[in-house]
């Protein structure tokens, strides 16, 4: 009987290892590593893995690596443990990868796994959310956490008139990004506006349900209360719903960022009031369109622009610059289609 | 008293958040808020159900949240071909049937361990959805918020529904022969088997019982809202045997009522906007949760110890 | 060959723990052809180092398993410890060493408090070890507000979690320390038979004789100084310590105890079944990435191979069942009415 165990465990791997070269060839455009020319591999490294935010990401980077010739790779963690991102880039290390660009959950904890990378000759670079500077080359950045923070923090004002209660909803407490932008509204608010009182932050797990449940609890909690601003995706949807059930619409106003198919429906009916996010494909786009050219040494440190497909970005310090973050509303949100 | 002293001292426990709660948040006391509570945990309470069968019965199930993923996204997804709701609503529990009876067919037919065979099953749904649907929102008609009704009606019928559900059990429980067998097989299978009873076809049934009941939390969660997370149910199963076993269920099987349950249930379900509403850091939950759920076991734990002597 | 020596060999092969050998060769064996880097050396070495901090969970799960309980509360007290650990480092200002030893006691103290709960007022380890399991990610989260991280600790104690060291990576010596005395522990001490005596039936254990609560109490206590060595080699291997380090190890440490073939139910298994189970599930999470198989294979063959690895425990059997049945179904079956 073990002997069935080990027939049946080898059939097993042999059929996932088997189907996978298939998907290799299928994947990643012209021609796998090994066969003919030096093809580039590209390694791009999500958060985590099953976020619509990076499934978005990595459709312009598909279109990228297409145009482009060049193998790419996506994974990144299925759980929150911060360790895992760290052993996918080392593992991406050992399969000699020529270049890795990761968004980072841990900006000093994935440093380690990078500066590694860098030692072995890899290039490196980062996206979404940046790491140590010395631990890559560039930061292809959509929007610096300040400009984030600073933006909402702006336009909570700017709907508020500067006065009343806001609540945040983030995605969890122990998120590095999270924690960033967080601390970016509050210092905007206590330079510029006064008026606005941060009563109450709440973390939702990621999980739609639980924002809503937490933004219902906040409602009934802060009767003054004139604003859920959510700095996570599923929180959007989530606070909407939660303020439309309790009959608030209007006098509560959510804002935050996400992703317009998500929160096309609640903006429409104006119980979300705008919701602020980059070009998610132009950002996978960008990213790999980068990554490739600092590997071919099209694009090296110091250099002022950077010239792609997309059109031409500005390069400030050692920062891509992907342009300002929209902001969807009522107006526009039936344009964009991610 | 001593017979459900459990019960009774989850019940101080939930008697004194509440009581905590009209002194230094009476806002908490609003009809519609309270309701919308209600709505939100009725499909928790629903799975805390068929969690205290499946205990009684001396197994376990981990494998709900990821059945309860699976079972929302199946149900958005057919009502997004416009499947007619009552038709959603049955594929939604037969499709957790369906899993409940993988589940008990490895556990009651190769005699598997509940929890390494739930916790397999788990990963492996949970997974496979992921991988699936990459995350993404299913949006669902409107038809099927409320079931079609009005936000109200639609959230006093949920609220009954798990109500309904959970009185009945709690009868059939007591009074119905199958109700029995449970207790019987959760107490001593053998004696079960000699006594006439199928001890295997027990457990079985007990876990397509608790995959239909999740399939049924999902439908009524479904209807919630118009969307559907495909993470959804994350943690459900902690939350769920939490209750369980914090309104006096015995891990060890045999022992627990469906009203300790629900008692259960509502401290849990209490404890997170009661933070809110008393102003307590965000950062503090956890621990608070963690150390009601020590609380509310030491108590009985203490009582236990003393009448051993 | 004597027939005493063949039917030795025979139970030998038919043993678990030889078909997971097995199970762990053919994987590497598999991945080894489909992904050309896959046997470096520094793959190999990397696999190592990845799985140190499960596979020590995993070796102290093993004797709590052994008695018949649980303890799901070692992932959140893997956080907890490398919060403390870092706090008496960065805050307190004691050296990382002296860090260490203080982040050992209090783990102790925390599997100490588990161990009391289950043994004082003999509530139940799944009950005990989920409300620790809140308990202690909680206190972590409370302590740092979430959002504190402590890092740029000193190269020389970075050295535990990032170099190498007499040829392995640092971390593989106290690894294989603590699986030795582990091993030990459970199979050439008195210690370890009580361990199963009392997963069998801690009644019965207790008329024998045996110190059932201090054994408890032991096993839980070492999982708690255990979890505190693997929060310290964690925050050596990352550079950083944080309030969700370790978030899900629990499952991986159960699912590797479990896949190695100690009964969930207690009183039956291996400390060196642990070990390969550990393995096992290593060689594949790292495998999947050179087949270049997305994340969630992993999980999903994890599981299949967890059912796999039991059902074979139990086909014989049930085959055996099923064919005095059929055999005996001729012979007159009992009258109905």
């Amino acid at each position: 009987m073990k002997k069935l165990f080990c027939f049946a465990l080898t059939v097993l791997l042999l059929g996932g290892c088997g189907k996978s070269t298939l998907d290799r060839g299928s994947a990643s455009g012209p021609g796998a590593a090994g066969t003919g020319g030096k093809v580039i591999t590209v390694a791009l490294l999500p958060k985590s893995k099953g976020n619509a935010y990076f499934i978005s990401c990595k459709a312009g980077a598909e279109k990228a690596a297409k145009a482009l010739g060049v193998d790419l790779l996506f994974d990144g963690p299925t759980d929150t443990d911060p360790a895992k991102q760290n052993e996918i880039v080392e593992n991406w290390i050992t399969l000699g990868v020529d270049v890795i660009a990761a968004a980072c959950d841990n900006k000093e904890g994935i440093s380690t796994a990078l500066r590694k990378a860098q030692g072995k000759g890899i290039k490196v670079i980062t996206y979404d959310a940046d790491a140590m500077p010395d631990a890559r080359t560039f930061f292809v950045n959509q929007a610096t956490p300040e400009g984030i923070g600073y933006g909402l923090a702006d336009e909570a004002a700017r709907l508020l008139n500067g006065q009343g209660e806001v609540a945040i909803i983030l995605a969890t407490l122990t998120a590095a990004n999270q924690q960033e932008w967080r601390k970016h509204i509050e210092t905007r608010v206590a330079e510029k506006y006064p008026g606005l009182k941060i009563v109450a932050v709440r973390p939702c797990d990621d999980l739609k349900d639980k924002a809503q449940a937490e933004a219902t609890a906040l409602l009934g909690a802060y009767p003054n209360l004139k604003m859920i601003m959510n700095i996570c995706s599923p929180a959007v949807p989530g606070a909407a719903e939660a303020v439309k059930q309790a009959g608030k619409v209007g006098k509560v106003k959510v804002i935050g960022l996400g992703l317009p198919s998500e929160n096309r429906r609640y903006v429409k009916e104006g119980v979300t009031d705008s919701v602020m996010l980059w070009k998610t494909e132009d950002l996978g786009y960008l990213t790999v369109e980068a990554a490739v050219a600092l590997v071919k040494g099209t694009l090296k440190p110091g250099d002022k622009s950077f010239k792609g497909a997309l059109g031409e970005f500005e390069i400030k310090g050692d920062n891509i610059l992907l342009g300002k973050p929209f902001v969807f509303n009522k107006d526009n949100i039936d344009q964009f289609n991610f | 008293m001593t017979r459900h002293f459990r019960e009774l001292s989850v019940a101080g426990a939930l008697i004194l958040v509440l009581a905590a709660l009209a002194i230094f948040a009476p806002g908490f006391y609003q009809p519609q808020p309270l309701l919308s509570l209600a709505t939100r945990e009725a499909p928790t309470l629903v799975v805390a159900c068929g969690m205290a069968l499946v205990i009684i019965c001396r197994q376990i199930d981990i494998s709900v949240g990821s059945q309860f993923a699976v079972c929302s996204v199946s149900a958005g997804l057919l009502a997004a071909q416009n499947t007619p709701t009552a038709l959603v609503g049955l594929a939604a529990i037969g499709i957790g049937a369906l899993l409940g009876a993988i589940n008990g067919t490895l556990i009651a037919g190769l005699r598997l361990p509940s929890i390494v065979v739930t916790l397999a099953t788990m990963v492996t749904w949970r997974e496979a959805l992921r991988l699936q649907r990459q995350g993404a929102f299913v949006n669902l008609p409107d038809r099927l918020q409320w079931l079609g009704l009005s936000q109200s009606s639609g959230q006093w019928v949920l609220v009954a529904a798990a109500v309904a559900l959970l009185a009945a059990l709690g009868l059939a429980m007591r009074h119905v022969a199958a109700g029995r067998f449970v207790y019987a097989v959760g107490t001593d299978a053998e004696a079960a088997r000699l006594a006439g009873m199928r001890p295997q076809l027990v457990t079985f049934l007990t876990f397509v019982f608790m995959g239909a009941l999740t399939g049924l939390a999902a439908m009524m969660n479904v209807a919630q809202s118009p969307q559907v997370d495909p993470k959804s149910g994350t943690g459900l199963e902690l939350k769920a045997i939490a209750a369980v076993v914090v309104g006096g269920v015995a891990i060890s099987g045999g022992r627990g009522t469906l009203w300790g349950v629900f008692v259960g249930l509502l401290l849990l379900a209490c404890v997170s906007p009661a933070l809110t509403h008393l102003h307590v850091e965000a950062y503090w939950e956890k621990a608070i949760q963690g150390a009601i759920i020590l609380l509310a076991v030491v108590a009985d734990g203490v009582r236990t110890r003393k009448t051993d002597r | 060959m004597s027939e005493n020596s063949r039917s030795r060999w025979k139970s030998l092969l038919l043993r678990h723990e030889t078909a997971l050998l097995f199970v762990v060769v053919i994987e590497w064996l598999c991945f080894n052809a489909i992904g050309p880097r896959f046997g470096t050396l520094d793959n190999n070495f990397d696999i190592l180092r990845h799985t140190v901090e499960i596979g020590l969970l995993a070796l102290v799960m093993t004797p709590i398993i052994l008695t018949g309980g649980i303890d799901l509360s070692v992932g959140s007290l893997l956080g907890l410890c490398a919060i403390l650990f870092g706090k008496l480092w960065r805050d307190a200002g004691l050296s990382p060493f002296a860090a260490g030893l203080v982040t050992l006691g209090l783990g102790a103290l925390a599997g100490g408090l588990n161990a009391s709960l289950i043994t004082l007022l003999r509530l139940p380890p799944l009950i005990v070890t989920l409300g620790t399991y809140s308990l202690f990610r909680g206190v972590a989260e409370a302590i740092t507000r979430g959002a504190d991280t402590f890092t740029n600790f000193p190269a020389s104690f970075l050295f535990l979690g990032q170099e190498r060291w007499l040829g392995l990576p640092t971390q593989m010596w106290l690894f294989c320390g603590v699986a030795v005395v582990v091993w030990l522990l459970v199979h050439r001490t008195t210690f370890g038979r009580s361990f199963r005596a009392i997963g069998f039936s801690p009644e019965g254990a207790r008329y024998a004789g045996l110190p059932v609560r201090s054994r408890l109490a032991l096993v839980y206590v070492l999982a708690g100084v255990v979890a505190a060595l693997a929060a310290i080699i964690y925050t050596a291997r990352l550079g950083q310590a944080k309030a969700d380090a370790g978030t899900g190890y629990e499952l991986f440490a159960i699912t590797a105890v479990v896949l190695g073939g100690t009964s969930i139910f207690g009183g039956v298994g291996t400390v060196h079944g642990t070990l390969l189970g550990v393995a096992a599930i290593a060689v594949l999470n790292n495998g999947l990435v050179h087949a270049r198989q997305p994340r969630e294979a992993a999980g999903m063959l994890t599981g299949a191979l967890l059912l796999l690895a039991l059902s074979a425990g139990v086909a014989p059997k049930l085959w055996a069942a099923w064919r005095s049945r059929h055999h005996a179904s001729p012979s007159p079956a009992p009258k109905s009415t």
